[in-house]
């Protein structure tokens, strides 16, 4: 018996999806987007958005590179952008929608946003209108309030799933149980993903590219507001992950940050302030440890 | 069921087995997330090699298979700890050793939520912001206004699963060799501990820089002294640089774990602050002449304003 054939077979059919759909979409796009047929051509694109989105909240890709990778609009950004043929302003969109999401934290099964949407179907439907990415950020921050709705009719459904899996110990069959965890939890999912953003990307393109023009003649403060919102909304971002860092013993640094990019006017680059940090961090552990966090956690217990 | 256990021939599992396992759970943590059981089904998805390697009998292949379809929920990288603790222990019982399905039940659902705070605040809190900050600040339009640069994006997605990957394997691993003994004095020791302080340092340094970087308020309100003006916001830089953002951040901060204000609803407050600021009225009012700004709040890095693009036609 070799590894290969005891291998379990969601592993080889993971093997083969990412490397085929993660080609797909790498090399489709701009291969796409140079052929005739304006109509189809679109379709296409939206539906390689649809599947980009499918796969940020899919296992395919090793896992981690859907929720750590695809699933954060700075990538996502960047591959809407190969899809559609300018990479540099997809990434400079993504980019902005994602600073938003900075502080993102999924924990305990409950999402504020959903970033993935955000990324992938706001930057398609943002370049559509030719948006400049600050006010992508708040095009972004609409559509990632939708993209909940997937993510909680997702949490709802899947349990299904796990008494199909109660049915298949029940019958001693392991690989039963293992397949029911993979195969038909990601059809449900694609079907509630794939298909929702790519009608948004396909249809919603040009109703975006309407409004905009219509704004821009009509209402031009509505744009610059969007604009205002960029600047206003990380905060949120970055305060959503605050909750969970500054405090104990640790916060002094937060100011010490802001103080090292401040006095620098932003001429200290954050690779400098990530060295610095692991070097302060490793000074304030050797020096004052887990004392005082374990003190405070033992009298808020 | 526990007294032949001892007559049958020993099962050792291979690295190889181990490794198997920690694929399936890497691919395959979050793939039936649900409202129910969480990581449940997937916990048993990856147990399944290990279980068909080392039960034979039907009726203790179900046994296994239910014990680890039950709720579950950690953070999946650092979290492995407890898996391959989980698995360890299961080759223990198969080989006779007295450990019944509460010990298993116990290290799992007493580990899963410490690990998930260690593992958020790792993985979530500290690694990710700082890789995405590093891949943003090369991607987005610089500040000068010059074209960014799309590597940032490749970067931070290189980065981000290499570290992820290399630290989820190694605690996987630790997992295993030390058992659950082992696993519940790495846990007593204190070094989880140490490093989440140290992680909380480095991230509370990192969002600060972040705080500067990408919060953008600015009041644009002229105070008349005699026959002088003072930009409002220039006494305030005075001050401090970007006082303003600062305050924003922290008040923020403030409302969300504070006042438990739900983020949603304050995404919604921001915005309208944002539209009224930018409604002609205030412009009418306001108008800095230098700049010809129409809005009292606008990007500090940004001080002449940029007109709205014309339209298209």
């Amino acid at each position: 018996m070799t590894r290969v054939q005891a291998s379990p077979l969601a592993l080889r059919v993971s093997v083969l999806v990412t490397t085929a759909l993660f080609g797909a979409l790498i090399f489709a796009g701009p291969a796409f987007a140079q052929t005739e047929g304006e109509g189809t051509n679109d379709l296409v694109r939206a539906a390689l958005v649809g599947l980009g989105y499918y796969l940020s909240n899919s296992p395919w890709l090793l896992g981690i590179g859907g929720f750590f990778g695809l699933y954060r609009p700075l990538v996502a950004g960047f591959i809407v952008g190969i899809i559609f043929g300018d990479p540099v302003t997809g990434a400079e969109i993504g980019a902005a929608i994602n600073i938003l999401y900075l502080g993102f934290i999924s924990a305990g099964g409950s999402i504020p946003a959903d970033p993935s949407v955000a990324g992938w179907v706001g930057t398609a439907l943002a370049m559509a209108g030719g948006l400049s990415s600050e006010a992508a950020i708040a095009l972004g921050v609409a559509v990632g309030l939708l993209g909940t709705l997937v993510f909680f009719t997702r949490m709802s459904v899947d349990a299904v799933f796990a008494h199909w899996a109660d049915a298949r110990a029940e019958a001693g069959d392991a690989d039963g149980v293992a397949r029911m965890n993979w195969l038909p939890p990601q059809i449900f999912l694609f079907f509630i993903s794939f298909f929702p953003a790519t009608i948004a990307v396909y249809a919603g393109s040009a109703v975006v590219a309407d409004a905009i023009n219509n704004l821009q003649t009509n209402a031009p403060w509505i744009l610059r507001g969007f604009e205002i919102a960029g600047g206003l909304l990380p905060a949120i971002g970055l305060a959503l992950n605050m909750r969970f860092i500054f405090r104990g013993t640790v916060w002094p640094y937060f100011f010490i940050g802001f103080i090292l990019a401040a006095s620098t006017a932003g001429g200290i680059n954050i690779v400098t302030i990530g060295v610095i940090g692991v070097a302060l961090a490793f000074l304030h552990v050797a020096f004052v440890g887990d004392r005082a966090e374990r003190a405070m956690q033992s009298r808020g217990a | 069921m526990g007294m032949d256990m001892s007559d049958r021939p020993a099962v050792k599992l291979d690295r190889s087995d181990v490794r198997r396992s920690f694929w399936l759970w890497t691919f395959f943590s979050h793939a039936n997330y649900n409202y129910e059981r969480l990581q449940g089904t997937a916990f048993a998805q990856a147990m399944v090699p290990i279980i068909k390697k080392l039960y034979k009998d039907p009726e203790e292949i179900k046994a296994a298979l239910k014990r680890h379809l039950v709720f579950f929920n950690t953070e999946p990288n650092v979290g492995g700890i407890i898996h391959g603790a989980v698995i360890a222990m299961e080759e223990q019982r198969a080989n006779g050793a007295d450990i019944d399905d509460d010990a298993i039940n116990s290290v799992k659902s007493g580990l899963m939520g410490p690990l998930a705070g260690v593992g958020d605040t790792i993985s979530q809190g500290t690694i990710t912001p700082i890789l995405l900050s590093i891949g943003i600040s090369l991607a987005a339009v610089q500040p000068g206004g010059g074209r960014g640069n799309p590597l940032g994006s490749i970067l931070y997605f290189v980065l981000e699963v290499g570290i992820m990957l290399a630290l989820a394997y190694w605690f996987w691993f630790q997992g295993y060799d030390r058992g659950r003994e082992g696993v519940t004095s790495l846990l007593r020791s204190g070094l989880l501990d140490k490093l989440v302080v140290g992680a909380g340092a480095l991230g509370n340094l990192v969002l600060g820089a972040l705080t500067f970087q990408f919060v953008h308020v600015y009041l644009t309100v002229t105070v008349k002294v005699g026959d002088g003006t003072f930009e409002f916001n220039e006494i305030l830089d005075k001050v401090m640089p970007s006082l303003l953002p600062l305050i924003f951040t922290l008040l923020t901060w403030w409302l969300l774990a504070r006042r438990r204000v739900s983020p949603i609803l304050l995404l919604g407050i921001y915005f309208v602050i944002a539209m009224v600021a930018a409604y002609p009225f205030f412009a009418g009012s306001v108008v800095d002449p230098t700049t010809q700004c129409p809005s009292i709040l606008h990007e500090f890095y940004q001080p002449d304003c940029i007109p709205p693009p014309a339209p298209a036609s």
